[in-house]
């Protein structure tokens, strides 16, 4: 069974005249452990795909299961909470919270859930030495470079166990060096960790990286190409591709 | 430690500037709560250890419930009641003393401005008490013009047994020999000056009569007792009471209404604070708006979000709470040291330290975090509404209120018609809610006008400045979040609303008790008591002073006060008997009902005129009938006028003839006197036979009726500048306020102002543009603060004038002229921190800023 399925979904903004629609009745499921990049050119609706398989935002119709939950009939509460177990985030921005060091940003998600600071410390600091981040534990994250930050996000998004991790650009704030070491280390999430991961970017050396790249334009899937890991020609062929859909 | 409580700790440490102002607010507003109410049981709590003291150690005191005296035949009637062991009959009154009186030195303070004259019945009083005589001898039961004091009176004025001791009496100053020296005064209260009865009636002009009666009874039961003491009173009969003189009631009464005035500006500065902490968790909620659509993503709860605003509410309203009561403490210590010596040295009472009761610590506390965590209520309500999805937008987004906004205005519409029909309806429960809706109509209503008002004076100050650009940039900044700005000048318009408000009454009041001062103290002479309208302490003269100044050479007339304690249904009054022929030549009342004609009311019958403020509190109004309680039970009065002179004019009075107050209440002594001299006399020759008369009488001083207007006058000012230094302090708040949502604008705009600094702006232009910010800020406030304030003190003005007391509405200019100067000094002192702040900002960090 699919860790994720999403069926036929569609978003509409605004209304009348003015009503965009971002998303035009996309279906698309998610295997457990598997890596997918979402790529396309601006508006053509991912962030909007990735809000709604997160549970952040919700459809105009269609429906989003993940692992045997029906998003679309939870009440905020319970969304929250799915969220908090279900779902790791990682943003373009890092999003950390500027007063909190590394280690209480990366155990955020389970001091929520209630887990004892303590525990969720040394959780934390157990998956920011996995994600790579050895030193600065106790810093906060104006004192980070970006590729640290990102690491924390990741750390943070991988400390509660979820099965998904959803990541928004989670590049495009770095220079190529940090970017191509935060595309491996999802890559590593997926493999050794074994955790779904979808990516929204523009960056094809990223999506070089993944299973699977769905194309998105329009609001529609246009086409989704299944990668070999082993073919070094990976990231050469998503350009190809992208121009071929008007990036 | 949960995690609301880390992360609340945390933001606040990371904007240390801005929670300092936050928490400043709420510490004024807790130092003045909490301060005054500590120093204010303080004062209570002496006055009060005072009359227990004079009541103490016997089983009862018996006296009229107007305090005034009665046959000595009492004393048996009490003695005859079952269960009562022993009677002891005293005549006591408090004699004020003029200034200089005991010491005659002007330099000096003076040792005591009030002695309690005792005359005992001796064999009586000590079956009762013993008098530990340790130098001299006590009172004999024939002993006449000697007397009996403490040892630390005798050492406070210098004087030892067989020196003499002059005291003001009625009959004239009377020199009384010290026989005896009691150990030293422990009790609080005036010191004794102890006589026998007789020398005490006759010096006192009041022979056979009394005005305590104490007790002391066979049981110690408490039941038996209650039993007894109904007893007593079924005897005696409604005219008297148990308990002790309630002399210090007025006293009381005044200290109430300080406590309350206190209580409303503690409360107001609260308000402020809570206004200050709105605007700055609004502001914060915005700033903070992506790291809280994160914990959404993340999984927090709206709980969570909202905890996280109330803990940092909860933080510094602990802080600020905890502070303002330390500084408070300090207040009432500080208030403790500047006016105990001065009672210790006038009235015998040590004022102790300020009095800390539990109810008030738990109050403080409850009201100060209180109001701290509901004004943080509102934005912490509306940071739980972020939705998850603000983590991802590129651009932090602003917090919209023009919704709630349009909302406001027409609600605040709405209250201030309300409040103008209130006006009409002339009551004064209803005119009273009415300033009060105005107050929250306009503030409401406030961020609406936000844009045309920041526009007009931007126009104004483009003008001044004459630099194109900068005013424009700050009406921009304000116009562009009017509801933020409307809450910033909120703090300054209740500031000035207030300072307005207590302008138009003190001009309305000075002008209203001048025109009646001219009147009432229009004689050409008048000899004045040690203590004006609290004339049951003072002694006055009998009907022989009158006839000496009369007879003086050039005197054309003399006419008197004179008083008696009464009550009109159960409360108390001051009642003044004048002559009806003569007090009109001299003085004369300002009548708001009937004519001068009530004058020959008075001399035909049991006629009575009321002051303005009896007769509101009454409802009573010519032709009415008033029961006047006297010594031997109610006496019915008929209304003849409603009018007052200006002595009296704050106290309930009743003024009825002399020859009544001497029927009715055994009264003829005289507490004030006035004078005319007659066409072409000789004024020299005049003064000099007055002062000659008033020899024997030092508890007088003579003053011409015009020094007189003009000292009262000054005691006027003095009164008033004392309001305005309060009212001034109450403005320090709103200063918090506007530095506060300056600095915020400066840390919003970082890269607004390295842009502008980028592109070329000077140091100097970018300190102008906050500064015009400032400017603009403090003009809104301003601006709405004086309408509010002039209409609440033409409310105030109206509402006193229905309560009785003489006042014309005037428009306060001097007040209007204050509250402009102070805002733009206010306007100016705000912007210095912020404008140091943002010239102090790198440019290329202030783009960078995010």
């Amino acid at each position: 069974m699919s860790l994720i399925s999403a069926v036929n979904l569609t978003k509409v903004y605004g209304s009348g005249d003015t009503a965009v629609r971002a998303l035009d009745n996309v279906s698309f499921d998610v295997e457990p452990g598997e890596f997918v990049a979402v790529m396309g050119p601006s508006g053509c609706g991912k962030s909007t795909l990735l809000h709604l398989l997160g549970g952040l935002d919700r459809p105009t119709s269609g429906t989003v299961t993940i692992d045997g939950n029906d998003l679309t009939n939870l009440s905020d509460a319970r969304l929250t909470e799915l969220r908090r177990h279900k779902i790791g985030f990682i943003f373009q921005f890092f999003n950390l919270i500027p007063v909190l060091n590394a280690v209480e940003n990366a155990a955020l998600p389970i001091t929520l859930d209630g887990v004892r600071q303590a525990e969720a410390k040394e959780k934390a600091t157990d998956w920011l030495r996995k994600v790579g981040l050895r030193e600065r534990l106790d810093h906060r994250p104006d004192q980070l470079s970006g590729g640290q930050q990102q690491r924390v996000a990741v750390a943070r998004a991988l400390v509660a166990d979820p099965a998904l991790i959803l990541a928004d650009e989670p590049t495009g704030n770095l220079d190529t060096r940090a970017g191509e070491e935060i595309a491996a280390l999802l890559r590593q999430v997926a493999n050794e960790w074994g955790r779904s991961v979808v990516v929204v970017t523009h960056d094809p050396r990223i999506a070089a990286h993944a299973d699977r790249i769905v194309f998105l334009k329009d609001g529609s899937i246009v086409d989704q190409t299944v990668l070999e890991p082993a073919n070094g020609r990976n990231a050469e062929m998503v350009v190809e591709k992208m121009h071929a859909f008007g990036d | 430690m949960t995690i609301q409580t880390t992360l609340a700790r945390r933001y606040l440490a990371g904007r240390k500037l801005r929670t300092f102002l936050t928490t400043l607010a709420i510490v004024f507003g807790v130092l003045v709560i909490f301060g005054m109410n500590t120093l204010l049981p303080a004062l209570t709590r002496a006055f009060q250890s005072n009359v227990l003291a004079a009541a103490g150690q016997v089983d009862a005191t018996i006296t009229l419930k107007t305090g005034d005296t009665f046959d000595t035949a009492v004393v048996e009637r009490v003695a005859g009641v079952e269960g009562v062991r022993l009677v002891s009959g005293l005549l006591n009154r408090t004699i004020n003393l003029p200034a200089d009186y005991l010491d005659g030195d002007p330099t000096l303070p003076d040792p005591a401005s009030a002695v309690a004259l005792v005359g005992i019945d001796v064999p009586q009083a000590t079956s009762m008490h013993s008098y530990a005589v340790n130098d001299g001898r006590f009172l004999a039961a024939n002993d006449a013009d000697v007397a009996v004091i403490s040892r630390s009176f005798a050492e406070l004025i210098g004087v030892g047994v067989g020196d003499t001791l002059s005291l003001p009496t009625p009959s004239g100053e009377t020199a009384l020999t010290i026989v005896g020296l009691l150990p030293p005064r422990a009790q609080l209260g005036s010191e004794e000056v102890l006589v026998t009865l007789n020398q005490a009636q006759t010096m006192l002009e009041v022979p056979g009569r009394i005005n305590t009666v104490e007790a002391n009874f066979d049981v110690v039961d408490g039941d038996e007792r209650a039993a007894i003491e109904q007893a007593i009173l079924a005897e005696l009969g409604e005219s008297f009471q148990l308990g002790g003189l309630s002399a210090n009631s007025e006293l009381a009464t005044n200290l109430g209404v300080a406590a309350a005035i206190f209580n409303l500006l503690g409360v107001l500065a609260l308000l402020m604070g809570g206004f200050i902490i709105f605007n700055t968790f609004r502001t914060v909620v915005a700033e903070r708006r992506r790291d809280i659509g994160m914990l959404r993503a993340l999984g927090a709860s709206r709980r969570t979000i909202t905890g996280t605003f109330l803990m940092e509410g909860l933080i510094q309203g602990v802080i600020g709470t905890a502070l303002g009561l330390l500084a408070g403490y300090g207040l009432g210590l500080l208030g403790v040291s500047l006016i105990g010596p001065l009672l210790g040295s006038m009235m015998n009472l040590d004022l102790g330290s300020p009095v800390v009761s539990p109810a008030l610590v738990i109050g403080s506390i409850a009201i100060g975090v209180g109001v701290t965590l509901l004004a943080g209520l509102m934005p912490a309500m509306s940071a739980s509404r972020v939705t998850p999805l603000e983590a991802l937008r590129p651009v932090v987004g602003t917090v919209s209120m023009r919704r709630l906004a349009g909302i406001g205005f027409w609600a605040g519409v709405v209250l201030i018609a309300l409040a103008v029909v209130a006006l009409l309806t002339r009551h004064i429960a209803v005119i009273g809610l009415g300033a009060v809706a105005f107050t929250i109509g306009l503030i409401l209503a406030a961020p609406a006008l936000v844009t045309p008002v920041a526009r007009f004076f931007s126009g104004l100050l483009a003008t001044i400045f004459a630099r194109s650009g900068t005013a424009q940039l700050a009406e921009g900044n304000l116009t562009r979040q009017p509801s933020r700005a409307a809450i910033t000048a909120s703090t300054m318009l209740i500031g000035m609303a207030i300072l307005i408000m207590v302008a138009s009454i003190i001009s309305s009041v000075t002008v209203g008790f001048t025109q009646v001062m001219r009147r009432s103290l229009g004689s050409d002479y008048i000899f004045v008591p040690p203590s004006i309208a609290a004339w049951g302490s003072n002694v006055g003269s009998g009907a022989e002073l009158a006839g000496s100044l009369r007879a003086v050479d050039g005197v054309e007339v003399v006419s008197s006060l004179r008083f008696a304690p009464s009550q009109i249904n159960g409360s108390a009054i001051s009642l003044l008997g004048i002559d009806p022929a003569t007090y009109p030549q001299v003085s004369g009342l300002t009548f708001s009902e009937g004519d001068e004609s009530a004058y020959d009311a008075l001399a035909a019958g049991r006629g009575a005129i009321l002051n303005a403020v009896l007769a509101a509190s009454t409802g009573a109004t010519v032709g009415d009938a008033i029961e006047l309680l006297t010594p031997n039970g109610p006496q019915t009065y008929t209304v003849a006028g409603i009018g007052g002179d200006f002595l009296n004019a704050k106290i309930p009075t009743v003024y009825i003839s002399q020859a009544n107050i001497a029927a009715d209440f055994n009264r003829t002594e005289d507490v004030l006197l006035q004078a005319n001299l007659g066409e072409g006399a000789d004024v020299a020759a005049a003064e000099a036979g007055m002062k000659d008369a008033l020899r024997a009488y030092p508890q007088f001083r003579l003053i011409s009726g015009q020094e007189y207007i003009e000292e009262n006058l000054a005691i006027f000012d003095a009164a008033f500048y004392g309001l305005y230094a309060m009212v001034i302090f109450l403005a320090v708040p709103s200063l918090i306020a506007m530095v506060n949502t300056l600095a915020i604008g400066v840390i919003e705009r970082t890269r607004e102002i390295g842009m502008l600094r980028a592109v070329g702006a000077t140091h100097g232009q970018v300190r102008q543009i906050v500064l015009a910010e400032s400017l603009i800020l403090a003009a809104l406030g301003t601006v709405f603060g004086v309408v509010a304030g002039l209409y609440l003190g033409y409310m105030a003005v109206e509402a006193l004038k229905f309560a009785g007391f003489p006042m014309v509405y005037i428009f306060p200019t001097t007040g209007v002229v204050i509250a402009l100067v102070a805002g733009i000094v206010f306007g100016v002192l705000a912007a210095i921190i912020p404008a140091r702040q943002v010239s102090r900002l790198q440019i290329v960090q202030a783009l960078r800023y995010e």
